[in-house]
């Protein structure tokens, strides 16, 4: 019971550094270039503002797709890997 | 017997659905981004698609705190480790536990988590009915499993983790935009907050209406009226989707209000990186296998938003209160699922779940009764948040 208690504790802190850091990268980074772009547009720099708010506010719809795929994906019980830009969806093993 | 506990794990499905609307759309609803009816509405319609989109089978959501089913079996009846009219008893007392807590933690305007109120009640039914062996408490050691790794260590990290995110998130944003214009950064975040709130929507819909499904599903392989271990029937699909939709739509308002304007005041740009959070923890949990509630997930990123930004005050008393009901929230429910297979126990199977049905509805009638003297609904949900509104009971320190 103990051991068995200590190999969840174990498992969960793994998974939580895991969780912290893409959370940070997607949860933290995403608003922040979000933000960017929206910085860029009120810039005042008519064209260059405008080619930077949509280079960053690209990055974020990807993003943002890419989590509406994982969520359809695993609602299908299937595995999803983002190696290749183009999110490939595959069966779970 | 079997259709008690369909109707009942519908109506566990339903409040889930109410509860967890300000999970995803109080920020929204706070900070004007969307108009409250819409808000609930765009947030049923983004439940109801991930219902439906959502085939994966979950089965196995009860085997996290009990042991009910054998993964390894082959066919569906055989897959069941105890007989058909015991299984049903504690899953249908387990329920009536759970929506009980639910509607409790609404009157309260506690957000609390759903899955652990389901959780706590079959928890309390199964130790009644088979004693404290029948609960699964730990996982063996190769995955995160039973009552330590689904339920208890995710409920401490996961609003950790979501504070932190949001915290650093909100900093970001507004060191970010500090100097542009409010007609730029308004306008901006809120098309921002209604697509993140959006994304979190659909996520709960795929995650809660499937734990429904499962029960059902389960009731129906334990009563012989299914037996794929596969695929869930289409009606239940449809049911249990339309029960989480119709719930999210009807909004949760007190839960709303005390997300939205209880814990921190909140502005657009901390919307969205308390939405961002939300959704980023929650999907990559779930790509781990780390169960977590999308309600401490929720609070977690509120919170964090109000630690962010700075010169925000966090209202530390209604974040305590939101504690003390979390710590609550699985002891409770499971009284109430103990007390209630004991109830069922006394009258016999099928008289037994009658009574419990009618228990519930008079319990669910009274506590809606209570919550009309002081109705909190889409006209008010954003009044100035004042200690004297707050619903009190929980005696833990008043809002300040």
């Amino acid at each position: 019971m103990r051991d068995a208690f200590g190999h969840d504790v174990r498992l969960a802190l793994g998974a939580i550094w895991k969780v912290l850091l893409v959370s940070v990268i997607l949860g933290a980074g995403m608003p922040a270039l979000f933000a960017l772009s929206i910085r860029s547009l009120a810039s005042g720099r008519l064209v260059i503002g405008r080619v930077a708010a949509g280079v960053l506010l690209l990055i974020v719809v990807y993003a943002v797709v890419s989590g509406l795929l994982f969520i359809i994906a695993s609602g299908q019980g299937k595995d999803i890997s983002f190696s290749h830009v183009v999110p490939q969806i595959s069966t779970a093993s | 017997m079997l259709v008690l506990v369909v109707a009942t794990a519908l109506g566990f499905d339903f409040t889930n659905g109410f509860h967890d609307t300000g999970n995803a759309m109080a920020t929204s609803i706070a900070t004007g981004a969307l108009k409250p009816r819409i808000a609930v509405a765009l947030s049923a319609a983004m439940n109801l698609l991930g219902a439906f989109l959502s085939v994966a089978v979950a089965l196995t959501v009860t085997n996290a705190v009990v042991k009910t089913f054998d993964s390894n079996a082959t066919s569906a009846h055989a897959a069941l480790t105890m007989s058909g009219d015991k299984l049903l008893s504690i899953v249908l007392a387990g329920l009536i536990g759970g929506i009980v807590w639910n509607l409790l933690t609404w009157l309260l305007g506690l957000p609390s988590s759903s899955s652990h109120a389901l959780f706590g009640g079959l928890m309390g039914a199964a130790i009644a009915a088979i004693g404290w062996h029948g609960v699964n408490w730990v996982g063996d050691g190769s995955k995160l499993d039973g009552v330590v790794g689904k339920v208890l260590l995710p409920a401490v990290a996961s609003p950790v983790v979501a504070a932190i995110v949001a915290g650093l998130g909100t900093w970001l944003i507004y060191r970010i935009t500090r100097g542009v214009a409010d007609r730029f950064t308004q306008s901006g975040f809120r098309w921002g907050q209604i697509g993140t709130a959006s994304l979190v929507s659909l996520a709960h819909g795929t995650n809660d209406a499937q734990k429904t499904m499962g029960v059902i599903t389960l009731a129906l392989i334990a009563t012989g009226h299914w037996d794929h271990l596969d695929s869930i029937p289409f009606w239940v699909k449809l049911v249990c989707a339309g029960a989480i939709a119709l719930g999210t739509y009807l909004g949760g308002w007190r839960i709303i209000r005390t997300l939205g304007k209880g814990l921190v005041e909140i502005e657009s740009p901390q919307g969205v990186a308390a939405e961002a959070s939300s959704a980023a923890v929650i999907l990559a949990s779930s790509h781990m296998g780390f169960a977590l509630s999308t309600t401490h997930v929720a609070t977690g990123s509120i919170l964090g938003t109000g630690l962010g930004r700075p010169g925000a005050q966090v209202r530390w008393g209604v974040a305590g209160r939101m504690v003390v009901g979390w710590l609550l929230t699985l002891p409770a429910a499971g009284i109430v699922g103990a007390v209630m297979w004991g109830i069922g126990n006394l009258f016999g199977l099928t008289g037994g779940s009658i009574v419990q049905v009618v228990i519930l509805v008079a319990v669910a009638g009274y506590l809606f009764a209570r919550s009309r003297r002081q109705p909190v609904g889409a006209h008010n949900v954003n009044d100035e948040w004042e200690a004297d509104v707050t619903p009190r009971a929980v005696p833990t320190g008043a809002a300040a």
